[in-house]
């Protein structure tokens, strides 16, 4: 495609651009680095080899907390969805856990379970929970009644109605809630390490921070813009491959 | 004996009137019969409550003289949108009422195929619902109703969303299969010509009320050329004549 080599071209003129500025600007490498500094510094880290055991710190803890809170978020939702009294029940303390801001708790979770990778999992879990225990709860609830009737009137189970109509006709709506949580959960990595953790990319970009290496900052910055756009692809491979059948025939 | 008897049922929604009011209605076996009204007239509640979808605050209906409290198996329902699961292939759609009981068998598949082949849907098995035609679906949705061998099949105006043309060929398909199975049919509609041409016996049902029985004496099998004879029309202006009850023309607004 034309366009794909115009994007291309944007990023080129871009980065282009940047080392013209700070080459001719004068401005301190220590506020803004050249792209060609950055570029040296990943280069480096990557085959020295002392950013990896970071990366993949980062990658466990998102994976951990990404299918710790899909996964108990999920389940809530179908149990709220299938218990009415439960889910009048809960709601406003659902409403109210919603609104507190998740990485605030973070100081909190270093009291509970101290610096390192425990609590950095917790925050980025706690931050996956709600996008898709909202999406399950909508995409499980949102079904055409008449197909709810057609399933009473085959004599389905609730077990069977749950497994057989709902949890696949809210797929979609799940989905997207999937992909939602996986954002959030390079957010709730990283800024999860800003505040408790010893190593991981959060973490060295506060070492940085300390040893004013800008240039180390933003080949950091290249990283984890890497590592979430690897995740988010590998999602909507997931997400086609899980609802391949009901894009079957539309164009998806 | 009557296979399906409907005495005096009534339904209200809690705090509301009557949406079916009292009525009473017999079918013998293997009759096709049609309920025609406007809309809200209480003839889908009827149908419901005839599933067992719904439980009628009176009364009660019977088939084969037992008692209909919760859906059966020997009911077959067909909804006024496919509802087909899109998730499912064509095969696995009509095997759905199967496969919700108990494991499928080879059995079930050959009777999948003469029903599809008898719907003239040969070679679409492997499809998804949505690479199918509106006609096409609704044509997988009669053969899903009709996988159980139901005695007894409810239909709510199951063409109403398709072009005149597919109406009529799945009307004499449908005509077709009941006849050579002797299923006995309710069937829903606001389309009196559909009425008439499917039914033996047309009923009108207004505010919940049946206002008006008539036996529909055109021979069988019925065809195209029946649908502009004279006998037909005046069949029609009767239900048409009927539905125009002066009671409802002064309580509607």
């Amino acid at each position: 495609m034309n366009i794909r080599i115009y994007s291309w071209g944007l990023l080129v003129v871009l980065i282009g651009g940047w080392e013209a500025f700070t080459r001719l600007s004068g401005l301190s490498s220590l506020v803004i680095p050249t792209p060609s500094a950055v570029v040296e510094v990943l280069w480096g880290g990557l085959t020295i080899g002392y950013l990896w055991p970071h990366i993949w710190i980062t990658t466990i803890e998102m994976l951990l907390g990404l299918s710790l809170g899909c996964g108990i978020g999920f389940l809530c939702g179908v149990l709220l969805e299938e218990n009415g009294f439960l889910r009048r029940l809960l709601w406003p303390y659902i409403i109210a856990s919603q609104v507190v801001p998740k990485l605030a708790l973070g100081p909190l979770f270093i009291v509970w379970f101290g610096f390192g990778m425990t609590s950095t999992v917790v925050i980025t879990a706690l931050i996956c929970f709600f996008p898709l225990l909202e999406n399950t709860l909508t995409g499980l609830h949102h079904i055409d009644p008449q197909k709810r009737e057609l399933f009473r009137m085959l004599g389905a189970t609730r077990l069977q109605a749950l497994l057989r109509l709902k949890i696949p006709s809210g797929l979609p709506v799940i989905m997207a809630g999937v992909r939602v949580a996986v954002v959030l959960a390079l957010v709730g990595a990283v800024v999860g390490e800003f505040i408790g953790g010893r190593s991981g990319l959060g973490a060295s970009i506060i070492a940085a921070q300390g040893m004013m290496d800008s240039s180390l900052m933003f080949a950091l910055f290249i990283i984890i813009t890497l590592l979430g756009m690897i995740f988010y692809q590998a999602t909507i491979v997931l997400e086609r491959w899980l609802l391949s059948n009901h894009l079957k025939g539309s164009d998806p | 004996m009557s296979f399906v008897a409907i005495d005096g049922a009534s339904f209200a929604y809690q705090g509301g009137g009557d949406v079916v009011d009292r009525v009473d209605w017999t079918i013998g076996e293997g009759e096709f019969h049609c309920l025609v009204g406007r809309s809200g007239c209480g003839k889908t509640t009827l149908l419901k409550i005839a599933a067992g979808l719904l439980p009628p605050t009176q009364g009660s209906v019977h088939i084969q003289g037992l008692e209909v409290r919760a859906p059966k198996s020997q009911i077959g329902f067909v909804f006024q949108t496919p509802t087909l699961l899109d998730w499912l292939t064509v095969m696995d759609n009509v095997l759905l009422p199967v496969s919700l009981k108990r494991a499928v068998r080879p059995g079930d598949r050959d009777k999948m195929s003469e029903l599809l082949s008898l719907m003239g849907l040969d070679g679409l098995t492997a499809r998804h619902p949505f690479e199918l035609s509106g006609g096409q679906q609704s044509r997988v949705a009669i053969a899903r109703a009709l996988i159980t061998e139901p005695l007894v099949l409810l239909m709510d105006e199951p063409f109403a969303a398709l072009d005149a043309i597919t109406r009529e060929e799945l009307q004499d398909d449908l005509l077709h299969l009941c006849d050579m199975r002797k299923t006995t049919v309710l069937f829903v509609t606001h389309d009196i010509a559909e009425a008439i041409y499917l039914g033996d016996r047309v009923a009108v049902m207004e505010q919940g009320r049946i206002r008006h029985d008539q036996i529909v004496d055109l021979a069988r099998p019925r065809d195209h050329d029946v649908r502009f004879s004279a006998a037909f029309n005046a069949q029609c202006l009767e239900v048409r004549k009927a539905m125009n009850n002066p009671v409802t023309e002064k309580s509607t607004p």
